[in-house]
């Protein structure tokens, strides 16, 4: 289970840098986001509240055993731009989670869920970030990425793009899945 | 898998289970915002539009609007067409509206028209959120239940927006939110009228 880890790091050097991942709580609810700009790529993680991830998918008449499937992931609101007068492309399949035990997991692709969803007869196929984007100067998205943690646990967040032909890789250390509750009533 | 043609582009560009529910959500509309995330530092809302590598033919759909009467593509041939993917949890969706009523008011005399095709959601999801809007829309908003239409242009994300020219072949492209209201998206309009 190391070995793909290991893989990784091998490559960070070779594929790019990281860029400086900026932090920030909001003062109304108390939750976290995460802002990373790199050469040309811009790049948010914003904690969702599981309660309000149900409400959502509940309120677009989706099942519950849509929503209790959701439940068993912290989701974080995702942004990603293009930020250079370039093409810009990101692949979801190339991203990884590493949870504290130093285990490297492929995060889970919008493919991947709806697939899921399909076998429950259901043929939504909006609000997770798209699997992959090729984008112009100026385009931007956003979607959800999913974690199977539980709230409040933290991973580190590698993720990729390519820029101009050429591959970047990036990392976000301590990433932390929101609470169960609002952390300010 | 072969790549759709309408994301190449030229270098160097039903109801609610409870009002009580709906009401939760509305307010949490914007997808990362309210009192349910974070708040995010959404993008700047630009007006870069990418031109395709090659123009492609528009595909042609059928879709109802609110008062269920159904418009088609191939009908508005002779229209510069602004063709917006949207949906109401979307919230750059939501941002960009005032300005697509805004270019749609200024070009309402010559043949151009805005046409906002909603996607998954039904009218009595939709109308209530228009009714809330600072800006009314008064543009045709056609709703794509099924996603199909969606499928046929490609479109991954939400929202998405199409420039097709008066011979229904989709000369420009922009992924993400855009104030439309800009003068160098107003001039590519013109340019293609």
């Amino acid at each position: 289970m190391i070995k793909p880890f290991l893989g990784l790091i091998v490559l960070i050097p070779a594929l790019g840098f990281a860029g400086q991942a900026k932090e920030s709580r909001d003062p109304n609810t108390g939750l976290l986001s995460w802002k990373i700009e790199e050469p040309g790529l811009g790049i948010q993680f914003i904690q969702m509240l599981p309660d309000y991830v149900s409400a959502l998918y509940s309120s677009r008449g989706l099942p519950p055993e849509l929503i209790k499937g959701m439940a068993k992931y912290c989701v974080f609101g995702t942004i990603v731009t293009n930020e250079s007068d370039r093409q810009l492309s990101y692949r979801v399949a190339d991203w990884r989670y590493v949870t504290p035990d130093g285990t490297s997991h492929k995060v889970k692709t919008k493919t991947e869920w709806l697939k899921e969803w399909q076998s429950m007869g259901v043929n939504y196929r909006w609000s997770i970030l798209p699997d992959d984007q090729t984008f112009e100067a100026g385009d931007w998205s956003q979607g959800f990425t999913t974690i199977p943690l539980l709230p409040e646990s933290t991973f580190d967040l590698i993720y990729s793009w390519t820029l101009n032909g050429k591959k970047n890789h990036g990392e976000i250390k301590n990433l932390r899945c929101a609470p169960a509750k609002p952390p300010i009533p | 898998m072969v790549r759709s043609k309408i994301f190449v582009v030229r270098r160097p560009n039903h109801q609610y289970r409870s009002r009580v529910l709906f009401a939760a959500v509305t307010l949490g509309l914007l997808l990362f915002a309210g009192t349910a995330a974070a708040q995010p530092v959404a993008p700047e809302l630009g007006y870069k539009l990418s031109r395709l590598a090659t123009p492609v033919q528009a595909p042609d759909f059928e879709l109802k609007d609110m008062d269920d009467e159904s418009h088609t593509l191939g009908n508005l041939r002779g229209k510069v067409v602004m063709l917006n993917f949207w949906a109401t949890w979307c919230p750059p969706c939501r941002r960009e509206m005032p300005s697509l009523e805004a270019v749609y008011q200024e070009f309402k005399s010559e043949p151009f028209v805005v046409i906002a095709v909603n996607e998954w959601e039904t009218p009595e999801h939709v109308f209530p959120y228009i009714g809330q809007l600072a800006v009314f829309p008064s543009f045709p908003i056609l709703f794509d239940r099924d996603g199909k239409v969606s499928q046929a242009y490609a479109v991954k994300g939400l929202p998405t927006t199409f420039l097709i020219d008066q011979k229904g072949m989709i000369i420009y492209r922009a992924v993400g939110g855009r104030d439309f209201n800009h003068p160098e998206v107003k001039k590519l309009i013109r340019e293609l009228l």
